[in-house]
């Protein structure tokens, strides 16, 4: 029923309100694409992957987008999007080769060991999405719960886990540094 | 150990989104183990972020819409395929009943009052009524069985 109210606004639409409608995706488009596909980068370890899901995350959120989301709630929204379709791809296993971990050994210079993309191939993907979400979005438990679909309980302890994780990943290439 | 984060590690990431730290929130990230590890974690992911950012070029807006869009009105026109589909279901299975209905009803008459007063040329319109029955059915049975070997 939802997409069916989309599809009547959207063919019913004045002119000016396509306009209009235009303009907000063209802002929030502008506000959220860059983080977002910051976000897919990391957490899938493929620009070429998170070209597509950025896509395929604006085409679902303008098919589903409920008529009185303001621009917070729309940026949960779309990370929400992005996060199913992340599984979703995870699932498929069409990217399997990118979840291998890499070895540890082969970084050697200080550019490779300062690299956050060995660290996130080192992790999983929920992980992966946690740290980014935390870290790199600042978003507080609650709104990482709303975006992955998960408890705010076992997002402080998925979350205390990974950032274990990442620590050690990390701290014998700094030693080494 | 207790697998649960310092109460102040989300003040601090906070702190260092926005770049307004408090005296005492400094103090404590610098103290604090779980904080000086989170925000090491957090500098080093947020540079990261910045360097790819950096390099990442957004396809236009007006392109996405456009895919939107086209993409609603696939939407539609399934729902609309759907629809008729359903309504060539729903005449066949019609067109099957009444054949069967009919072919019940004959049957169910008396046969031998029914075959002494049917001469050659009742017989003759009887059996092509009901191969014109059976060629109906069959016309509207095949392209539902055919769309359905096709999708699976």
């Amino acid at each position: 029923m939802e997409d069916a109210r989309m599809i009547s606004a959207w063919i019913t639409a004045g002119r000016e309100q396509t306009a209009a409608g235009e303009e907000g995706f063209r802002r929030l488009y502008e506000a959220t694409s860059r983080p977002l596909w910051g976000y897919l980068q990391h957490a899938s370890g493929r620009p070429d992957v998170a070209d597509d899901l950025l896509q395929e995350t604006y085409c679902k959120y303008l098919l589903r987008k409920a008529p009185a989301m303001n621009e917070a709630e729309s940026r949960s929204y779309l990370f929400r999007i992005a996060t199913n379709l992340l599984h979703n791809r995870v699932r498929s296993r069409d990217d399997a080769a990118l979840e291998e971990p890499p070895e540890r050994g082969a970084q050697t210079d200080e550019d490779a060991l300062l690299d956050v993309r060995a660290l996130m191939r080192h992790l999983k993907p929920r992980e992966r999405e946690l740290l980014w979400l935390a870290y790199v979005e600042g978003m507080s438990h609650a709104e990482i719960a709303a975006a992955t679909g998960l408890g705010v309980m076992s997002i402080r302890i998925l979350l205390y886990r990974a950032r274990q994780k990442a620590s050690e990943f990390l701290r014998p290439q700094r030693i080494k540094s | 150990m207790k697998p649960m984060s310092c109460e102040h590690e989300s003040s601090i990431i906070r702190a260092l989104h926005s770049g307004e730290w408090s005296g005492e929130l400094r103090r404590h990230a610098a103290e604090c183990p779980d904080c000086s590890q989170a925000l090491d974690l957090a500098e080093a992911l947020g540079a990261a972020a910045r360097r790819a950012q950096a390099g990442f070029h957004a396809p236009d807006p007006l392109w996405i819409l456009q895919r939107s869009r086209r993409r609603s009105r696939e939407i539609a026109m399934r729902r609309v395929t759907r629809l008729l589909a359903a309504m060539r279901a729903l005449a066949a299975v019609y067109v099957a009943a009444a054949a069967l209905w009919l072919l019940r009803g004959y049957t169910a008459l008396p046969y031998r009052e029914v075959a002494s007063s049917m001469h050659g040329t009742s017989a003759g319109f009887a059996l092509m009524g009901a191969m014109a029955a059976a060629v109906c059915v069959a016309a509207g049975l095949w392209p539902i069985l055919r769309d359905r070997s096709e999708a699976g």
